[in-house]
């Protein structure tokens, strides 16, 4: 029985929550539970956490890294202490009721003690039983005691118990000889834990397209078919051709890949109709990153519909397409045929019914997402019902919540989705839990604790060195050894040593023995970029007892060998001057006092629309006061101008209940008609001026939502406006909820697709229209069965379950036909005011310009946000150029603002259906909740510090503070300048102004910047003479 | 001097230059290995005394990278490193060095492929000038000295006045073309360094 597992009576509430699947949506849900200031246990099936993220070379529409900006969050879980990573493990059953539930775990072996394991690797060294490296889509080998990824958590290694020859036969056992830490443990036995949990969020992530379906194109038979998870591998550094995309057959180049789409997807025939929803954007990644790899490389992609609705994915997929000249075809995934040469026929059949052929060297397999192989046996331990494709069965208001109340599904089983919104959503659940165990939290957490921080003030520097191999990715390049034993020669340096991985958590236990050690008070690690690994690298500094100022990197991957990769020994030098500039810099690195800000624990959200009452709600569900500020009279929004949802309920209800809800909430306050008028300060400590009724309120509160919404795009085209007979979707909406929705004259209906949107007058998708006017005509039909309905369309964007709809139309004789951009449709009124309008269009399947007679003409127009260049100057957080607010990263903080203690949700952000935006506004408010569970805000010490001995008090500081963050005080009658620690952002204009050199910045100060100039100058100086 | 390697100090701001050097070597782009980079949280940090003083420790030619104007992370700090470039310039044209030695220039986050094309231009720009100095025909030990003057003045209060003086004017006027800001730079600061450097 587990040791961790709590007694107490049944009915008592948990504080803890069971997470089931470690990818990176339960991953980053574990971590929000935690911040919320509940227990997380994180249960995954395989023996590392990290999912399919882990796998990816890159992430769209930025080709970030994708390890590298995951891995710091992998490290964060593996080290906090309130989440209980249990590998190999399985949910099985759940009792109980939301509060108090235990689950049942089952728990496998890994036959080597994770808590003792070092990471060594001796064990795959010597192991003699050879398997397919999974990680690696089985594209090499691997052994049976092995760890899937150098970065994996937890950083131990495991023994697969199907292979291994000493549990199956009793022989060899060589890893338990060599291990030296004795970590190899035989004897474990499957567990059966038993955990009370308050509340379970399912996480399990998404299953496999089968070999079966794979194969009608030819995988598994032709060796350059790959899967797009194969071809990923090969992109990526770290797979199994170190990066090189090669075919499989003959190790060549290919010069000519295919990329077909909708793989599994789309696709009756085995039983995946829906779309997948990822697939066209990420196979524009890949396609881009095969050019980088190979810029004479050709690719062509063939696509149905080219569904990019994400937020800038059009834009991206644009310039991928227009820089790359990629070729792409709008046809049906054509047949993969062998040739006796080594090529691969392709014959597909164009829009207009040609027939083509030809030959390519490699075909990439855009495999869709389909529900976890496990999913009937996941939905039945946990008790909750599945949909028809056997994905976790939400509702349109409550998307994150299963059948079974407190538990919540996220991330792909919730429905096939990108890195983004599945974040969005583990963001969601953990607001949801927080809510509904508001009476348990803090019950079960413990406090985060460091050693207390050793002074260090009075010591000499003593820099430890650690230089990164980053695997090959520095190693290949630069003589990492050499960069050692250089930085072991500089001034003030203890210690120096390399590591394969300095960011992994073995890594970081080492980091903390060695600073222990050698008495180290200054760490420079020489690795890959601060932008993403400072915080990790500072995290372990204070785990070691020092203050986390005292660091400094060293960007020898990223900057160095990445960008010299044909230059080694250049790039060696470069390395150990990068080295030697930085350990020069942390020799004058001090510790910088670490703040305590006190947080006003209370909220403010800006609109009442869907997005701004659901986060007001889960703001104060969670127990936090919250006040929503609405400019109209009514709350409610855009969402009131929808009469029907695709299941045929009425959404405005759904909206009144929860207005009545916020109207009750006895921690709402709420403020109609009401503009706010100017904000200030920082997070934990806003203080925001609202207009009301002539009057002002101000209202003090530690965190904002921004949820102002957005509105129809007006059309000038087509007649809208000037005739009766055109209309937007909104208008048909409310045509379809009165009492006579259509006359009888009505016969023939036309609706057109991205009016104004997709380059017209807005440049991006706005991604829910072609859902809406699927469920319109879908309406009109069951209104009228003999309608006669033509949708023009550019691509029919009906992502996910929409694609029903978009079948359901097709099967009612709904004739869907595509337009080109640059010939678009024609619209001529009538020769009467009651006679039929005169729509004109190519059709491309008749390949003739046909003219068609429509009684009604609904155009599908995009989103506009409501213009957030105000606000966004009042908080100083950025927007797009379509003027939607900026996220602080696309992938990974899709909710949270650069600015902290901001937050946005709803159309804002982007164009986004009502559960969509439920999920959003409920990941915002669950952001939102953490500084204020937390109480206190601890800002990174970068500020600028005024020395009051050289301050003349001029006050040039002041006037040119973007931030009002430096502010002259009268001492007396002498007039000095001080910096408002909290308000300030670091960037340095006031010292770099500062007339008599008074003011300094943390960790980026002059003598600091001196010393690396001057360190610069060292050799160049002594090369010059 | 064939196998001339320039010795090229790089000043770049996190939020955007550095992250799009990031960029670079994330999409593999490759370049001239002869860059060194300070990182700065933003240009708006860049003392005016940064550059000369790298240039009197023995760089050939300097380089300042931030976000594009009207894009900087905290605003205006990119227009407040236009004032410190600009008197780099001035500096550098009142001792007879090539002013091309000092480049400050833009790239946002996501231009990996931008940076690398202005690094590789000012790489090859600089090494075609050869050694500081040498271009100039003057002596390198010498022109050292005076860029080290130099960079203690810019230190100096009476400079620094001057640059506040321009900083203010700059923001009042609203015009933050280059040209504009180094007249200004030149005028406010004209007589302080004639004092300081004759």
């Amino acid at each position: 029985m587990n040791a961790h597992a709590q007694t107490g009576s049944a009915t008592a509430m948990s504080g803890a929550v069971m997470v089931v699947g470690g990818g990176v949506a339960g991953v980053q849900s574990a971590l929000d539970l935690t911040e919320l200031g509940y227990k997380v246990y994180l249960l995954e099936k395989s023996g590392a956490i990290g999912g399919v993220m882990a796998r990816l070379d890159k992430t769209f529409p930025t080709n970030d890294c994708s390890l590298c900006i995951l891995a710091p969050k992998l490290v964060e879980v593996g080290r906090n202490p309130n989440i209980q990573v249990l590998t190999k493990s399985e949910l099985i059953d759940l009792q109980g009721t939301a509060g108090s539930f235990t689950a049942t775990v089952r728990k496998e072996p890994r036959f080597i003690d994770e808590e003792v394991c070092t990471g060594c690797g001796q064990c795959t060294l010597y192991c003699l039983k050879e398997i397919g490296d999974d990680y690696n889509e089985n594209l090499r080998h691997t052994q049976a005691a092995h760890i899937d990824y150098a970065q994996a958590v937890p950083t131990s290694y495991y023994i697969d118990a199907k292979a291994c020859l000493h549990l199956n036969y009793e022989t060899c056992g060589l890893c338990a000889v060599v291990c030296q830490a004795n970590a190899i443990r035989f004897d474990q036995k499957q567990e059966t834990l038993e955990i009370p949990v308050g509340a379970v969020i399912m996480a399990p992530g998404f299953g496999r397209i089968s070999n079966e379906v794979m194969a009608r194109y030819g995988w598994g038979k032709f060796k350059d078919v790959l899967t797009a998870f194969e071809h990923e591998r090969l992109m990526c550094a770290s797979g199994p051709t170190n990066g090189e995309i090669v075919r499989l057959s003959d190790k060549k180049h290919p010069k000519k890949i295919a990329f077909l789409q909708c793989i599994g997807s789309r696709d009756e025939t085995c039983g995946n109709n829906y779309c997948s929803s990822v697939c066209c954007m990420y196979a524009i990644k890949q396609a881009t990153l095969a050019r980088e790899h190979d810029p004479d490389c050709e690719i062509t992609l063939f696509y149905m519909d080219v569904r990019t609705h994400g937020k800038g994915f059009d834009a991206a997929r644009e310039r991928a397409i227009s820089e790359n000249n990629f070729r792409v075809i709008y046809a049906r995934p054509p047949r993969v045929e062998d040739v006796f040469d080594g090529g691969l026929l392709l014959t597909w059949a164009a829009e207009d019914g040609s027939h083509h052929y030809e030959k390519f060297d490699m075909v990439v397999l855009s495999q869709g997402l389909e529900s976890p192989d496990d999913a009937e046996q996941l939905a039945q331990a946990a008790t909750i019902e599945l949909n028809n494709y056997l994905f976790a069965k939400t509702g349109n208001y409550t998307p994150l919540a299963t059948s079974r109340p407190g538990v919540y599904v996220i991330g792909a089983f919730q429905g096939p989705k990108d890195i983004p919104d599945s974040v969005i959503q583990a963001g969601g659940a953990a607001a949801l839990c927080a809510g509904q165990l508001v009476p348990a939290r803090d019950s079960e957490t413990v406090k985060a604790s460091f050693p207390e921080e050793r002074d260090i003030s009075a010591e000499e520097p003593r820099v430890g060195v650690f230089v990164c191999h980053c695997g090959i990715n520095i190693g290949g390049v630069v003589d990492v050894r050499a960069v050692r034993d250089y930085a072991q020669t500089l001034p003030n340096v203890v210690y120096a040593t390399d590591n394969l991985y300095s960011c992994s958590q073995d890594t970081q236990g080492l980091l903390v023995e060695t600073i222990h050690k050698y008495g180290l008070n200054r760490l420079v690690v020489a690795a890959c970029t601060p932008r993403t690994h400072e915080p990790l690298f500072q995290a372990t500094l204070r785990d070691a007892g020092l203050n986390r100022s005292l660091f400094e990197m060293a960007n020898i991957r990223d900057q160095c060998s990445w960008v010299h990769m044909h230059e080694p020994e250049a790039a060696t030098e470069k390395a150990k001057d990068v080295v030697r500039m930085a350990v020069a810099k942390a020799a004058y690195l001090t510790a910088l006092k670490e703040q305590q800000l006190p947080v006003t624990p209370s909220a403010l959200v800006i609109g009442g629309g869907l997005a701004g009452i659901t986060a007001a709600l889960a703001i104060a569900d969670q127990g936090f006061v919250t006040t929503l500020v609405e400019r109209g009279k009514t709350l409610g929004g855009r969402a009131l101008l929808l009469s029907a949802d695709r299941f045929g309920n009425d959404p405005r209800q759904v909206v009144h209940d929860l207005i009545a809800r916020v109207r009750k909430h006895a921690k709402i306050t709420l403020y109609t008609q009401a503009e706010v008028k100017a904000v200030s300060g920082y997070v934990g400590n806003f203080t925001t001026t609202v207009a009301v009724n002539q009057g002002s309120e101000v209202i003090n509160h530690g965190v904002a939502v921004l949820a102002t919404g957005g509105r129809p795009y007006e059309p000038g085209q087509y007649l809208y406006g000037k005739s009766t007979k055109v209309m937007t979707q909104l208008d048909l909406e409310k045509r379809l909820a009165g009492s006579r929705p259509l006359s009888k004259e009505i016969r023939q209906v036309v609706m057109i697709q991205c009016v104004g949107s997709r380059g017209e007058d807005l440049s991006y998708c706005s991604r829910v229209c072609c859902g809406q006017a699927l469920k319109n005509v879908l309406r009109l039909k069951k209104l009228q069965p003999d309608l006669q309905i033509t949708v023009l369309y550019r691509d029919m964007r009906a992502y996910g379950f929409l694609e029903d709809d978009y079948l359901r139309a097709r099967q009612q004789g709904i004739i869907f036909t595509r337009y080109d951009v640059a010939n678009k449709p024609e619209v001529m009124p009538g020769k009467g005011k009651s006679s039929p309008l005169t729509v004109r269009y190519y059709d491309p399947l008749l390949n003739e310009t046909i003219e068609r007679a429509t009684d009604l003409l609904v155009l599908s127009v995009g989103i506009v946000s409501e213009d957030p260049t105000e606000l966004a100057r009042m908080l100083k957080v950025p927007v797009t150029a379509d003027k939607f607010f900026l996220e602080a990263h696309v992938k990974l903080q899709p909710v949270d603002l650069p600015v902290d203690g901001t937050y946005v949700c709803g159309l804002a952000h982007s164009p986004k259906s009502m559960d969509e935006t439920i999920a959003q506004a409920q990941a915002a408010a669950g952001r939102a909740c953490q500084p204020l569970a937390k109480g206190v805000i601890t800002p990174v010490p970068i500020v600028s510090q005024v020395d009051p001995e050289l301050c003349i008090g001029c006050g040039v500081c002041e006037s040119f503070c973007p931030y009002k963050a430096i502010q002259i005080y009268k001492e007396g009658k002498v007039r000095k300048a001080r910096t408002i620690t909290a308000s300030c952002k670091g960037c340095g204009v006031c010292a770099a102004r500062c007339p008599t050199m008074a003011i300094d910045m943390g960790r980026f100060t002059m003598d600091g910047i001196m010393a690396q100039i001057h360190a610069f100058g060292e050799e160049a100086r002594a090369e010059q003479r | 001097m064939s196998d001339y390697q320039p010795k090229i100090l790089g000043f770049l701001c996190n939020w955007c230059c550095y992250t799009a050097a990031d960029s670079a070597g994330v999409g593999r782009y490759q370049y001239p290995p002869n860059l060194r980079v300070i990182r700065m949280m933003c240009t708006g940090r860049l003392d005016p005394s940064f550059p000369l003083e790298g240039l009197a420790a023995g760089a050939d030619g300097i380089f300042v990278g931030g976000c594009h104007p009207g894009e900087c992370h905290y605003i205006d700090g990119n227009y407040h490193a236009l004032i410190s470039a600009s008197l780099v310039h001035e500096v550098l044209a009142r001792i007879g060095i090539n002013k091309e030695r000092f480049l400050i220039d833009w790239a946002s986050a996501a231009e990996g492929p931008n940076f690398v094309k202005i690094i590789t231009h000012f790489t090859h720009r600089v090494a075609a000038l050869g050694p500081l100095g040498s271009s100039e025909k003057l002596d390198a030990e010498e022109v050292r000295h005076k860029l080290s003057a130099a960079a203690e003045a810019a230190r100096g209060r009476k400079v620094r006045t001057g640059l506040i003086n321009a900083s203010k004017e700059m923001i009042k006027g609203g015009d933050f073309s280059r040209e504009t800001i180094s007249d200004l730079v030149a005028t406010k600061c004209d007589k302080a360094l004639n004092t300081l450097l004759g």
